[in-house]
């Protein structure tokens, strides 16, 4: 009796983590299968839907898009929120709560209605002073920067709170001036913050559909947008193979960036 | 150094709370066919959505919707959280890791596994025919949509919940055996009301992230499944009446943040005792 129920009980909890896992691997699956129509079981296995989705421009093109889009958003993203997490936690700042909130907003707003604002402020400004932001890589990016602000801000304070200042201060005594303080000292002790803040915010860029699709050029797609939009029509081993690659490519960045943080702490 | 934190914070005044202000100011304008927009100060477009019947049932299916897939991830969540909380060393990692995994791919791909899961030849489909109960229907109705959402929702859940129970002490629970309460009892006595703030925590997350859902309601419900995050888009799109557009995309965030702190009230004042 008791052995069941702990049978039940373990086949129960295996049984969530499996359904939560299940889509990824069924796509995956297919984009190995042999014949264009999704059909089980397959007639065989191959690899030339990875070619084809190449060598389909709008997946090609939405791939660079999105990678260029996602540097350049971390880039800007993490200066920012380093600098912003650094303030936060070592300055005196009036208000410290609130801006903390206002920085964290981001992740708070639903990105539908937070990319319609943008686009609805874009298309106004473009009309009073004709400065086109709209359907351009700076407007996407200045969106996405946003995007990555509150993911450095939350890894980087979280990882500079538990460090004592005095290091800081005592190189100070010792004659560094405040640029070799921060790079000769602050800085090392806040890289692992850093990095995983570097490696969330790349993520979230290259995979971000809501925020994206308002603000996307014609012909300019990001892969998200480009795979929500072949999905309307048909899921076939062509997609699936552009999903498989972007499932492995984000796979690598966790198992990086687990080795600098705590992830279990990062999410909740 | 207090100046450090001005760039970062400019940026979301600027790209945040600017177009937010500039959308509710705009939900209070008047729709016109010829100049887009009249200036104005009226409730209007909140009052015709409200009486739509179009869009009460629109948001009428994002509300159940959601409640059901909040409801079935805490159900499906609570057993993982506390197993998962409750795990020590190499395993704990391995599986944290692959709850946080699914949640960094991304909503498109997670939907286009559910279609070659759910299709008419898909593994479902192909599974029934084997059994003889032949193939049914299952994409583009609620239920692929319920499916969908709380998978994509499932992870927020279990992190939340596993983060409290976490902090449990062991010895509350070996207390709770001891003098004779049953397993369930026990979990029922002392387990739940101690992570509590987690099932508030949680829930309220997964509700907001079911109310907003995007991709999988457009990929998995099909054309005459309609959520709210869908029709804001569209009124953008394939509309241009901004005002109207605007006071949805408002009518869902207020109904989402009204609905949310509410339970979480509710919640709290059942178990506070």
């Amino acid at each position: 009796m008791a052995k069941a129920r702990t049978f039940l009980w373990r086949g129960g909890v295996g049984a969530v983590f499996t359904v939560v896992l299940l889509p990824m691997l069924a796509v995956m699956y297919l984009s190995f299968f042999d014949q264009e129509v999704v059909s089980f079981p397959p007639d065989g296995y191959t690899l030339r839907w990875y070619v084809n989705a190449w060598e389909q421009r709008e997946f090609s093109r939405g791939f660079v898009n999105s990678l260029q889009l996602a540097v350049v958003a971390t880039v800007i993203g993490v200066t920012l929120g380093t600098a912003a997490a650094y303030a936060l936690v070592r300055a005196r700042l009036p208000a410290r709560g609130f801006v903390n909130t206002l920085l964290m907003g981001p992740l708070a707003v639903p990105g539908v209605v937070l990319g319609t604002a943008l686009y609805v402020m874009f298309v106004q400004i473009d009309d009073a002073i004709d400065f086109q932001i709209v359907a351009t890589l700076p407007g996407l990016i200045a969106a996405h920067v946003l995007l990555t602000v509150p993911w450095t801000v939350r890894l980087v304070a979280a990882s500079l709170a538990g460090l004592h200042p005095a290091a800081e201060e005592a190189a100070a005594d010792l004659g560094a001036r405040p640029w070799t303080v921060f790079r000769r000292v602050t800085l090392p002790m806040m890289r692992s913050g850093v990095v995983a803040g570097a490696l969330f915010s790349f993520i979230q860029s290259f995979e971000n559909l809501e925020l994206t699709l308002l603000l996307v050029g014609p012909g300019r797609s990001t892969l998200p947008v480009a795979m929500l939009n072949y999905l309307e029509f048909r899921v076939d081993p062509t997609l699936a193979a552009v999903a498989t690659v972007q499932i492995v490519m984000i796979g690598a960045l966790m198992l990086i960036t687990d080795r600098f943080v705590n992830l279990s702490r990062v999410v909740s | 150094m207090a100046a450090l934190v001005v760039p970062a914070l400019l940026l979301v005044l600027l790209m945040m709370v600017a177009p937010m202000a500039l959308l509710f100011r705009y939900s209070l304008n008047i729709y016109s066919a010829t100049d887009l927009m009249i200036e104005a100060v009226t409730l209007q477009n909140y009052v015709a959505a409200v009486a739509d019947p179009y869009y009460r049932e629109v948001l009428a299916t994002t509300l159940r919707t959601a409640f059901l897939a909040t409801v079935i991830a805490l159900a499906a969540g609570f057993p993982a959280a506390y197993v998962l909380a409750r795990m020590q060393g190499r395993w704990k990692s391995i599986l944290t890791l692959i709850t946080v995994f699914p949640l960094m791919v991304g909503n498109v791909v997670r939907a286009a596994g559910w279609m070659a899961l759910l299709g008419n030849t898909g593994v479902v489909n192909t599974a029934l025919k084997a059994v003889g109960i032949g193939s049914v229907q299952l994409m583009y109705t609620p239920g692929a949509v319920v499916a969908g959402i709380v998978t994509v929702v499932l992870p927020y859940m279990i992190l939340t919940l596993a983060a409290v129970i976490e902090g449990i002490p062991r010895n509350v629970e070996e207390a709770a055996l001891n003098m004779g309460a049953g397993p369930l009892t026990m979990f029922r006595r002392v387990i739940l009301p101690l992570s509590l703030p987690g099932v508030i925590a949680g829930s309220a997350l997964v509700f907001i992230l079911c109310m907003n859902a995007y991709a999988t309601p457009v990929l998995l419900g099909g054309s005459r499944f309609k959520m709210m995050a869908p029709a804001v888009y569209d009124q953008f799109v394939r509309t241009t009446n901004w005002p109207f557009g605007a006071a949805l995309a408002f009518i869902l965030l207020l109904v989402t943040l009204g609905l949310t702190m509410a339970g979480s009230a509710l919640l709290q004042r059942r178990y506070a005792r």
